[in-house]
């Protein structure tokens, strides 16, 4: 099943960024080619020695949004513009994202040629011209494939992610396994096992009862439930090693490896420890006022992940897999 | 009782970590274990386990990232916000319930975002992080700790872990409903 989720997030994603560019592309969303008129208030008129005006674009956002369609800005446009004047007399139009651009500008900025930089050609400003105010008729560079770009780079950053995120586990990794060793050596894990048997053999029939991998289990959802999620992920794959010693056919899950993995994506917990410090940030009068309907929620999410392990390893199709072998 | 709620938790989080390496390394001691051999011989399976888990972890999250970035997820809860909102479920926090099973740092910001909009003592703001409490990143969780053990074919483990998270979210929805509507 993993082989079919995978494959439609990938072709689902590129099917709606692709359908949604069409459609900005359909609606012209960005306005291509298609020549606006905007209000410049001019700052710094053109000198001998610079030819550029310096000031800035003013709109109010009912104005903006009749030249770009509705919920295009919130607020009104205080954009900075720089428009510069070449040798054959055309002029350019160079708008720097920041806090007076508009919410469409300054998507429109992230996809630029220079990003975060908008660019326009715009028809000369008249340096006779009375008055602070002037008419700026100007064309927007345009702007296409803004979904098809954005899931390109995120297919790239999430790989080095990937990479980043594991190359990252290696030392929490390293310090919990040696302090699980020493307390495997010492007989510790023995007892914790030994004194959860009762539980351990009825979640896990197919694990000996003093076998190590119970141990890490416990350890790992012990982990979990306390919130201490950079201590559980290192004890989560010490067990899932240790269960794959049992796996009579490597590189398929087992019974007991998809109970455990229930378990884990339950979560079981008693101390949200993230969810309540997001609380606390935002300034929560009780931040821990969700411990109690946590504890709850994923109290029926291990309940349920549970019995659905139990009841779907008996399928036909699940059991053929791991029976396979004994034929 | 909010401050022996937030003095428990603090402790917890400042000390489960500490205690449990002097309970562990001490009973080492106490059991004449030569602590720092045996130390050092385990920590040495961190390397290999790291990095055994990459391909599986590019894999899933690659796939994932394409589908955050396309914008499917709001064409989703767009289409689906309406029949939600029957079951007392904001169409503000199903996105929380699409993200929440695909990615942690996604769901963080989607929790982030719905208290500053809406403040964290909102039903939407209290909906939103026992959400994030209900549940773990279930894809994250399939593809590392399968990796760690050479996983491939997963089995029931997907519709597992879907029936697990579409449990969590649907009790978080209910019990929050029941105790702050």
């Amino acid at each position: 099943m993993l082989n079919y989720i995978w494959i439609s997030l990938i072709i689902l994603g590129i099917l709606v960024a692709a359908g949604s560019d069409a459609a900005d592309e359909l609606g012209n969303t960005y306005r291509n080619g298609i020549s606006l008129e905007v209000r410049f208030v001019v700052a710094k008129r053109p000198s001998p020695l610079r030819s550029a005006w310096e000031g800035t674009i003013v709109l109010s956002a009912a104005e903006f949004n009749s030249l770009y369609g509705p919920g295009s800005a919130d607020s009104a446009v205080n954009q900075p513009a720089m428009v510069s004047v070449d040798a054959s007399g055309r002029s350019t139009v160079t708008m720097t994202a920041g806090s007076g651009t508009p919410r469409l500008w300054a998507e429109m900025a992230k996809h630029a040629a220079d990003p975060g930089r908008l660019a326009a050609t715009a028809a000369p400003l008249n340096p006779e011209a009375e008055g602070n105010a002037l008419p700026l008729r100007m064309v927007v560079e345009p702007i296409r494939f803004v979904r098809l770009k954005a899931v390109t780079a995120a297919a790239l950053d999430y790989a080095a992610a990937a990479v980043n995120i594991s190359i990252g586990l290696i030392g929490v990794m390293a310090l919990w396994l040696g302090v699980m060793k020493v307390a495997g050596e010492a007989g510790l894990l023995g007892i914790i096992t030994r004194a959860l048997t009762p539980l351990t053999r009825r979640l896990f029939p197919d694990i000996p009862p003093d076998h190590p991998a119970l141990a890490s289990m416990i350890m790992n959802i012990a982990a979990n439930m306390l919130g201490l999620n950079n201590a559980a992920t290192p004890m989560g794959l010490k067990a899932m090693e240790e269960l794959n010693r049992l796996n009579p056919r490597l590189g398929t899950a087992t019974n007991a490896m998809v109970t455990f993995l229930a378990i884990n994506t339950g979560g079981l917990v008693l101390i949200p420890a993230t969810a309540i410090a997001v609380r606390a940030a935002a300034g929560s009068a009780n931040p821990g006022i969700i411990i109690g309907t946590s504890i709850i929620g994923s109290g029926c999410a291990t309940i349920a992940g549970v019995a659905a392990s139990r009841l779907l390893q008996r399928l036909p199709r699940y059991r053929r897999q791991v029976e396979a072998d004994h034929d | 009782m909010t401050d022996v709620f937030r003095t428990i938790v603090n402790t917890v989080a400042v000390c489960a970590i500490p205690m449990m390496f002097v309970l562990f390394l001490g009973w080492g001691v106490v059991k004449k274990v030569k602590v720092y051999e045996v130390f050092v011989e385990g920590a040495k399976e961190g390397f290999t386990t790291a990095v055994r888990i990459i391909p599986y972890l590019v894999a899933m999250l690659v796939a994932i990232g394409i589908f955050r970035a396309s914008g499917a997820l709001d064409l989703l809860t767009r289409l689906l916000g309406p029949v939600t909102t029957l079951i007392g479920m904001p169409p503000e926090t199903l996105a929380m319930a699409f993200m929440r099973p695909l990615s942690g740092s996604g769901s963080l910001g989607v929790m982030t975002e719905l208290m500053k909009v809406h403040g964290p003592d909102s039903l939407i703001g209290v909906m939103a992080s026992t959400m994030y409490g209900s549940s773990e990143t279930t894809f994250y969780v399939l593809a590392v700790y399968f990796g760690s053990a050479g996983i491939r074919n997963t089995r029931h483990a997907v519709p597992v872990g879907l029936i697990a998270d579409a449990a969590g979210m649907l009790a978080a929805v209910w019990v929050v409903n029941l105790l702050f509507h």
